[in-house]
């Protein structure tokens, strides 16, 4: 018969809205959450080099001269 | 009054010169005419800061005079380009592409400028760029006080950046060339983008004096041109000794490409991942012929790995340190929080809280940085790899994020040239080699400080044998003022 619809798919338009209203739209960082993902970033970048071993002799390229 | 016609407006610097002093047209004429484009067309790709058409006007009939009289004063004379916006122009707005500064007015010029015009060039406009030249990162391609520069080739794309208008006023034909600027990727990055031939010097090779500071030691300002041959001209009227300038190399530049080393003798290293995983498919096909064009030139392509540091938490954190300082007044103020890209305002705070023991072990790794590369260029001459892996991206795409779905190689090949080459100083120049559904992609070629004329006489010889550098985009409806 046409415009059968069983059960389970009612069930189903009836929850997913609810769901959906659920779910939080994607919002952009706010100025607090970039500050923090900065000084992760730093922080990482820091790690990164003290990973790098360097004997205490090696100064830095300070004069700097291509 | 003589037309100028639309080949005029995509031609290099000799022949806009030989046409000059043949009286084809005149130097107010011609100054006239890439104004108008520039006024007109500029501003619907957000490459325009601020027109210079009175200025131009004024410099043209003196160059006239000149030519009247046959006081020729080479290849430069009567050319009109464009200068990024970070070059302080006398009496005039030098906005550096950011808010905070719309109005700010130098009562000085910059070096590189005072150069141009003693060889008779003709600035017609300031050239939109990245606000702070792209400060420590930003994240969409609107990080500007004019709005995201718009791609000549596809106006749903990204022109690149930092120098984004000098990029879009070359490939759009406003310009015989522009001035750009730098740090990490921004000469390169947008004359790859836009498909046009763009040179950074070796740090330390053109003066810095008159031009704002992201990093101390890391901004170069170099030309964008049609062609090698082009950036080779303007790059000999703009280097030179500067003490004004700390960081000056002390060095001239003459372009001399026919003394130059016999391409034959040249060794240039690879990584054949780069030209494989590494890139766009669609583009595969024309970096092969590109490698091949250089084999055909007589040169011998040999891989090389680059050698191993952390690049990337390297330059990060230099160029970091070095502009939080720069910009402390703006930041400690809070008119930071005026600028348009919400990363770069928290990379600049970020910034001021790094301590000076990372800033100084990563300038300790950068001079073992720079030694790595004196032993790598023993055994090869010149590194070529991709100048972009991807073509340019949408306006509304994140740029901190991956530009493709595609996995990275697991060899690495040379991808962390741009950021390599900018800790050693080392100056590049970028190719057209082809294009990648419908968008222009480009070759790098890097090498050792001070090897401009080898790069240029390997660049020449190449864009003899191709023609990527001569296409136009389709700039339709909006191509005529």
């Amino acid at each position: 018969m046409p415009n059968e619809i069983t059960r389970r798919e009612l069930a189903g338009l009836i929850v997913a809205p609810a769901l959906l209203a659920q779910t939080p739209a994607a919002t952009a960082p706010t100025p607090d959450e970039e500050l923090k993902a900065a000084r992760d970033q730093n922080r990482q970048n820091q790690e990164q080099l003290a990973k790098f071993p360097l004997p205490m002799a090696v100064e830095p390229a300070t004069h700097f001269r291509a | 009054m003589a037309s100028i016609s639309n080949d005029i407006f995509f031609a290099g610097i000799t022949e806009v010169n030989q046409k000059l002093k043949a009286k084809e047209f005149s130097a107010v004429e011609l100054a006239k005419a890439f104004s108008a484009r520039l006024e007109t067309i500029g501003p619907t790709y957000n490459a325009l800061a601020l027109s210079l058409r009175d200025d131009a006007h004024r410099a043209a009939k003196d160059v006239d005079d000149d030519l009247k009289r046959e006081r020729f004063r080479g290849p430069l004379q009567g050319i009109p380009f464009g200068a990024k916006d970070l070059l302080a122009y006398a009496k005039h707005p030098t906005t550096w592409g950011a808010r905070p500064y719309a109005g700010q007015v130098f009562d000085y010029t910059a070096a590189v400028l005072k150069k141009l015009a003693k060889h008779g060039s003709l600035l017609i406009g300031k050239l939109a760029m990245v606000e702070l030249a792209g400060g420590p990162g930003y994240r969409y391609a609107g990080a500007s006080l004019t709005g995201p520069g718009l791609n000549p080739w596809d106006r749903t794309r990204w022109s690149g950046g930092s120098s984004s208008g000098s990029a879009i006023a070359v490939a759009a034909g406003l310009a015989t060339f522009a001035l750009g600027s730098e740090t990490s990727g921004s000469i390169i990055t947008p004359s790859a983008f836009c498909g046009i031939t763009g040179l950074r010097p070796t740090y330390g090779l053109v003066s810095r004096q008159g031009a704002m500071a992201l990093s101390w030691t890391l901004d170069k300002i170099g030309p964008l041109c049609h062609s090698a041959e082009d950036c080779g001209l303007v790059l000999e009227a703009i280097a030179g000794a500067d003490p004004e300038d700390p960081g000056s190399a002390g060095k001239s530049f003459y372009y001399a490409p026919a003394y130059a080393r016999d391409l034959k003798e040249l060794h240039v290293g690879y990584a054949p991942v780069d030209f494989e995983e590494g890139v766009d498919p669609a583009a595969h096909a024309d970096y092969a012929k590109a490698l091949d064009t250089l084999r055909s030139l007589g040169i011998e392509l040999t891989e090389v790995k680059l050698p191993e540091f952390p690049y990337g938490a390297t330059i990060s954190t230099i160029i970091s340190s070095e502009a939080s300082a720069i910009f402390e007044p703006l930041i400690q103020s809070g008119q930071v929080d005026q600028l348009a890209d919400q990363k770069q305002i928290a990379g600049l705070k970020a910034g001021l809280e790094i301590p000076a023991k990372d800033y100084l072990k990563a300038m300790r790794i950068r001079g073992r940085i720079q030694e790595a590369f004196r032993d790598l260029f023993a055994i090869t001459d010149v590194l070529v790899a991709p100048a972009r892996p991807t073509p340019a991206p949408k306006i509304t795409q994140p740029l901190d994020r991956p530009l493709t779905d595609r996995p990275a190689p697991a060899n690495p090949g040379l991808t962390a040239l741009i950021p390599a080459g900018n800790l050693a100083g080392l100056p590049a120049l970028s190719l057209p080699c082809g294009f990648a559904n419908g968008m222009p992609m480009a070759i790098q070629l890097v090498g050792r400080p001070f090897s401009e004329n080898e790069l240029l006489t390997i660049g020449k010889a190449f864009q003899e044998r191709t023609d990527w550098h001569k296409r136009r985009p389709p700039l339709g409806e909006a191509a005529s003022p």
